[in-house]
């Protein structure tokens, strides 16, 4: 049986149900001698398993839609219409869908995974911006970068829970992977806003570098704070709320990214991204990238890094071992990529009804 | 053409004059929701090494018509620094830093860090100006932009919402490439 492998993932697994994504994968190297067996042999035995997928979810804020991208096979899956400038995306394989928000619009959107149709939206007062979404209670948060706050809406068909105070210009946001808290990059106030989300209440402001914007958490659980005024990142421990290090990066940071035991942030000024030891918090180098580099995010199991190019049009698609760019994909005009942008399918299901 | 977009009131005479570059006030990089770009290009009739030859020199804007002087510290090092002063002697003044230069590649890049939002109507503003290999032997001049409306806060005036700040500097650069087209044109 002839087959490319995509096609295979499709009728072996065509519907994405929640949870899905919540096993681990199978390491990069491992798929590469799995399909090159497929390759050689033409054949595709009964026990094989399923090529995991790897999906990037990029927002084109100058030409208001979405770029979907197979990150394995580096190609454009599908371009999504998304109106009113979107910037801030999270994707959320838990709930089965992914959400922008449009700042200009003041729209926030949930699409089905599956079926990348838009299942939900809201317009918000202020100034809606970043997103991130809490895992165990569905419960979806968006920054008001004009007004202090942040929103909380019902991940289903995003209705209006509460709110809860940030600091000025919250951009920013990050749930922990238990559920347990979220933090807002509060950027003209300086600090992280950590919120205790069982109580739904303010547990601890931190100071870190001159305006952050861009936040992540190292998969040992701190928190990474991009500081775009000091050209630095803080890291903090989210629990006692301690600032554990600060690392010197390149020009106006934006996203952080973890892979390798390395951080990784886009510098928009530099077109570079800069490379931290987690360790050690020491720097370790630079990788030239497009220009204006914004989102970032590690994907297929931490083998590949992808950083958007915002003024380029570009994703560059990284090695964080080697450290050396791999390729380029395009995508629509000004990719942000402003949150949790990358879909990982261990089994292979695939987003967007493919054909 | 910048000339024509610019009103000179007594208030911004006295504005220009007086302005500190580089002191920027706390939080002037507050900004709107949407990050604008554009890209202008010119076919310029010389070849690149000449025309690299009349802008690439950080500290001598006087290619473009609307700049009537430049003064500023560090050549062409990176964190040089040129003051721009437009139309005539006392004129309103763009503070501007040099972040990037490559002259074997002829381009530099160079941000903004300080301008009256009623002389360009943007915030954060980064640029980048870069001679290529055109048709003919000639040049393709590309100008290129990055920035925010002038209106930091939401909902914007119509004078500095988006729109304003693409048309305001898309006539900067036209004006620029303009002059150089005529300038190569004659030869």
């Amino acid at each position: 049986m002839r087959l490319k492998p995509a096609s295979r993932q499709t009728r072996a697994a065509p519907v994405l149900t929640p949870g899905f994504c919540r096993t681990l994968g199978r390491p990069l190297r491992l798929r590469f001698l799995w399909l090159a067996f497929v390759t050689a042999t033409g054949c595709l035995p009964a026990f094989a398993p399923a090529i995991a997928g790897s999906f990037a979810f990029v927002t084109n804020q100058n030409s208001s839609d979405l770029s979907v991208l197979d990150l394995v096979q580096r190609l454009e899956l599908r371009r999504i219409p998304v109106p009113g400038k979107p910037a801030g995306v999270a994707v959320a394989p838990g709930l089965g869908a992914f959400y922008t928000v449009s700042p200009d619009s003041k729209t926030v959107r949930a699409f089905s995974l599956v079926t990348c149709e838009e299942i939900a939206s809201v317009k918000l007062p202020g100034g809606p911006t970043g997103i991130a979404v809490d895992p165990v209670s569905n419960r979806v948060f968006v920054s008001d970068w004009y007004n202090a706050r942040i929103f909380v809406l019902h991940g289903s068909d995003l209705k209006w829970v509460s709110e809860l105070p940030a600091g000025s210009a919250p951009a920013g946001l990050v749930v922990s992977a238990d559920g347990s808290w979220l933090a807002s990059a509060d950027r003209d106030a300086d600090q992280v806003s950590i919120f205790d989300l069982d109580s739904m209440t303010l547990k601890a402001r931190i100071d870190v570098g001159v305006r952050p914007f861009g936040l992540n958490l190292d998969p040992q659980g701190r928190l990474h704070v991009a500081n775009v005024g000091t050209d630095t990142v803080t890291v903090v421990d989210p629990i006692t709320a301690e600032v554990l290090g600060t690392v010197s990066v390149g020009a106006r940071p934006y996203g952080v990214a973890f892979a390798g035991g390395k951080g990784f942030t886009t510098d928009q000024y530099a077109d570079t991204v800069s490379i931290y030891s987690l360790e050690t918090l020491e720097p370790l180098g630079k990788i030239d990238v497009g220009e204006y580099p914004e989102g970032i995010g590690t994907a297929i199991n931490g083998e590949l890094l992808v950083s958007t190019n915002w003024f380029s049009n570009t994703v560059s698609l990284i090695d964080p071992h080697e450290q050396v760019v791999l390729g380029e994909i395009e995508t629509g005009d000004g990719p942000r990529a402003f949150g949790n942008f990358i879909l990982e399918t261990p089994t292979g299901e695939r987003p967007c009804a493919p054909d | 053409m910048l000339r024509r977009l610019l009103p000179l009131p007594a208030v911004f005479l006295a504005l220009g004059m007086f302005a500190v570059p580089l002191l920027t006030p706390e939080r002037a990089d507050a900004h709107g929701p949407t990050r604008q770009k554009i890209t202008l290009t010119a076919e310029v009739a010389a070849a690149p090494g000449e025309v690299w030859a009349a802008i690439g020199n950080f500290q001598d804007m006087s290619w473009h018509p609307a700049v009537h002087e430049t003064t500023g510290d560090g050549g062409n090092e990176i964190d040089a620094t040129r003051v721009l002063t437009l139309g005539e002697a006392g004129g309103p003044t763009i503070s501007e830093v040099l972040y990037k230069y490559n002259s074997d590649k002829m381009t530099y890049s160079y941000r903004i860090t300080d301008v009256k939002v009623e002389v360009l109507p943007v915030t954060n503003y980064s640029s980048h100006l870069t001679v290529k290999p055109g048709k003919n032997g000639g040049s393709l001049v590309e100008w290129r932009g990055a920035f925010y409306r002038g209106y930091p806060n939401n909902d914007p005036p119509e004078n500095l919402n988006d729109e304003a700040a693409i048309a305001a500097v898309s006539a900067v650069y036209k004006a620029g490439l303009d002059a150089l087209e005529a300038r190569f044109s004659a030869n």
